[in-house]
């Protein structure tokens, strides 16, 4: 009997060219559609179901839809909420991969009784030595395991990721050669819930906005700000202090947020030391390969997704945190912000930066 | 491929579909023309207008055709901004096309009561009694509920609005067909009715208008439809629906008793193979053939996943336009659990099926209920 797989249908070209791959090789396939969001006014998602519908006539593949709203407010938007109240800058997009598509989602297509779930990441899955290794895509452009540090054994077990090999132009291209609706479909930006959404607008329907003084870094009490969580370190624009400020002609960075003071802390100039640090601390760590004992002394790191892989080394406090020394100062690190480690292609799990 | 949907939706009958046909190769003049192309269209609307009127048992001059249910109830509704009285009377089962439409209107200074229902899904009209104010313009209490089949005490209601001099609206669109009715002996001002529901075509509707009710068009235009829904007539669906109305009357007693017949089958294939099913609803009132039952042992959206995969539709009551499952408003007013809930499945059967559709019906959900027991 053929292998039994779900594919997670967002209505976007990477996971409907993820269904059209695994047609191609045999596999037994059904595709769900994941709704996360119960709108308010517009209904984004009742547009993607529309694509992946169409889609999924195009392959002549079944698909369903379920909504995973409930979980996601509990599981991922209240964690979100919560650490924004805290000045922290979270990341929704990774909570929202351990908790809602391999975890709900996974369970849900195993109930439905399937082998495996697929998904169209960019990033690798390999067993090596009976140990599951999540890797970098290979397009490095769009390599997605930032996203995916929180993957375990289980997890990169029962998941086939069949475009971790490819780059996005062949992506496109194979879409269009399929005639699927969604080649050209641009790529979804931001946070999912919020969309194309102004981000502050949706986030003041949340948390409230508590206005406090702008301080410069040098103590100068020059302006005020809307509320911390609007801010994240390293910001630049939005501040409400333009250039020219001060002594040169440069423009002013979110340095620090005091959330004891309520104060929000800026330094002028991209350079300003302020803004660099060459250690950080991260907490809530998790390990792909579960065991941490045997890491490598020297590993790379990204702070951010899409950043070049920084040298480092890892001093381990403690089962749950760890401290990281860069090779170069690092810009703008922003507390709440995952930091995930890399043993050259391999990623080897992360940890959320404290401060 | 099995269909159980028919609450949702009816596959046209073919007479009906004939009819349309006939209708758009050699009716297509403009009903309001001059000429004779024109008034064979008139001609054609009014004969629909006529057996509507005769299926429901009130005047031609009472039937309005509408783009559908859902119109024919906002036009009810956004009736209110025209009336002094601005309070409204619902229930908490309502349609998405009331209580939504309220909540929209609250912006403009309306205000409602929804009124509860017990756990069969039956509104008490005494509570109805108890909420009327002197502000109150408006009853709106559906005729019978589209997930789990209760027919409401509509009699009892009519008394209580009229009694106080209220115009009642009951949003029908479940009933033709299934329940017989004769609207000149019910104290009722205004009822919604939707072709699609009795085999007939989408995209139109009719609102019943009792004489002397006089509401505003909610489009203005041409003044089609005495000034109550302007736009060229949609004649072959109008067509559709008169005949689709004429044909739903007709053998009603046995159609109900087919139906009836089916829904007991179910029932009693699908207790002994599954014993800790519940059902809901109302064991009297209720529509013929529509069946709401919870499985505690596995979600409405594996079963319905499951069964679709295997040809076979049923429903959850409640599907959003993204194609999946929320927890229903009517269960939850039930006072159902939000675990039953989700466990809760939509069966509605239609003129086609038989007894062997029944029959491989429950064998299959038995089978998923196996399967599904297994594995744990």
């Amino acid at each position: 009997m053929a292998e039994k797989v779900i594919v997670g249908m967002s209505g976007g070209v990477d996971s409907s060219v993820a269904a059209l791959l695994l047609k191609e090789n045999g596999f037994e396939i059904e595709c769900l559609f994941m709704k996360n969001w119960d709108e308010d006014e517009t209904c984004p998602a009742a547009i993607d179901y529309k694509d992946a519908l169409q889609v999924c006539n195009t392959l002549n593949l079944p698909l369903h839809s379920v909504n995973f709203s409930a979980q996601y407010q509990e599981l991922v938007f209240a964690h979100f909420l919560k650490s924004y109240r805290s000045g922290k800058t979270p990341n929704p997009d990774i909570l929202c991969n351990k908790e809602i598509k391999f975890k709900v989602f996974l369970d849900y297509a195993l109930e439905l009784g399937a082998d495996h779930i697929v998904t169209g990441h960019y990033a690798r899955i390999e067993k090596r030595k009976n140990v599951y290794h999540l890797l970098k895509g290979t397009d490095s452009a769009k390599d997605q395991s930032y996203f995916l540090y929180l993957l375990g054994q289980k997890e990169l077990a029962k998941s086939l990721f069949p475009l971790g090999n490819m780059k996005k132009k062949e992506v496109r291209r194979l879409a269009r050669k399929a005639n699927l609706i969604t080649h050209e479909k641009k790529d979804s930006t931001g946070i999912c819930f919020i969309g194309e959404r102004n981000f502050t607008q949706f986030l003041k329907k949340y948390i409230p906005p508590e206005p406090g003084d702008i301080f410069t870094i040098d103590g100068n009490n020059v302006g005020i700000h809307d509320g911390l969580m609007y801010y994240t370190i390293g910001q630049r624009k939005g501040i409400g202090v333009g250039g020219g400020f001060g002594d040169k002609e440069a423009p002013w960075y979110v340095v620090e947020k005091d959330h004891e003071k309520n104060q929000l802390i800026i330094a002028q100039g991209h350079d300003h030391p302020s803004l660099y640090s060459t250690t950080l601390k991260a907490v809530d760590l998790h390990w792909i390969h579960s065991d941490s004992s045997n890491l490598p002394e020297t590993v790379t790191a990204k702070i951010r997704y899409r950043q070049d892989d920084q040298s480092c080394t890892l001093n381990t406090e403690n089962q749950n945190s760890v401290f990281v020394h860069f090779e170069k100062p690092q810009f703008a690190v922003a507390p709440g912000q995952s930091i995930v480690f890399y043993d050259g292609e391999v990623c080897l799990g992360g940890g959320v930066i404290d401060g | 491929m099995l269909y159980f949907d028919h609450s949702a939706s009816t596959p046209i009958h073919p007479a009906v579909l004939k009819l349309m046909q006939d209708t758009e190769l050699n009716h297509f003049g403009n009903p309001s023309s001059a000429h004779q192309f024109g008034q064979k269209s008139r001609l054609v609307i009014e004969i629909a207008r006529k057996q509507m009127a005769q299926a429901i048992g009130c005047l031609s001059s009472e039937i309005i055709f509408t783009g559908g249910g859902t119109e024919a109830n906002n036009l009810v509704l956004w009736n209110l901004l025209h009336q002094q009285k601005k309070h409204v009377i619902t229930s908490a089962i309502e349609h998405p096309s009331v209580l939504n439409v309220l909540k929209q209107l609250k912006e403009f200074g309306v205000t409602f009561t929804i009124i509860p229902v017990d756990h069969a899904c039956r509104v008490n009209p005494e509570d109805i009694q108890n909420a009327i104010t002197k502000n109150t313009g408006l009853i709106s209490i559906m005729f019978a509920n589209n997930e789990v089949g209760t027919v409401q005490p509509i009699e009892r209601i009519g008394s209580v609005a009229e009694k106080n001099g209220i115009p009642f609206h009951s949003d029908a669109v479940q009933i033709l067909g299934k329940i017989p009715i004769n609207i000149s002996d019910q104290k009722i001002t205004m009822v919604s009715f939707s072709a699609h529901k009795f085999y007939g075509p989408k995209g139109v509707g009719v609102l019943y208008l009792k004489k002397g009710t006089n509401p505003k068009s909610l489009v203005i235009g041409g003044g089609q439809e005495r000034n109550l829904r302007a736009g060229t007539e949609n004649t072959s669906c109008i067509a559709g629906l008169g005949l689709a109305s004429e044909l739903g009357n007709k053998n009603i007693a046995k159609r109900k008793t087919h139906l009836e017949q089916l829904a007991d089958q179910f029932k009693l294939e699908m207790t002994d193979a599954y014993p800790e099913i519940i059902y809901n609803g109302h064991p009297e009132h209720s529509l013929p053939g529509v069946i709401s039952a919870t499985f505690p042992a596995v979600t409405s959206n594996i079963l319905i996943i499951k069964l679709d995969l295997q040809g076979i539709a049923v429903s959850s009551g409640s599907a959003c336009s993204s194609g999946s499952v929320n927890t229903s408003h009517v269960l939850r007013a039930m006072n159902m659990s939000n675990d039953h809930n989700i466990r809760t499945l939509r069966i509605s059967f239609g003129r086609d099926n038989s007894k062997e559709d029944v029959h491989l019906l429950t064998e299959k959900i038995s089978e998923i209920l196996k399967q599904h027991h297994n594995k744990r």
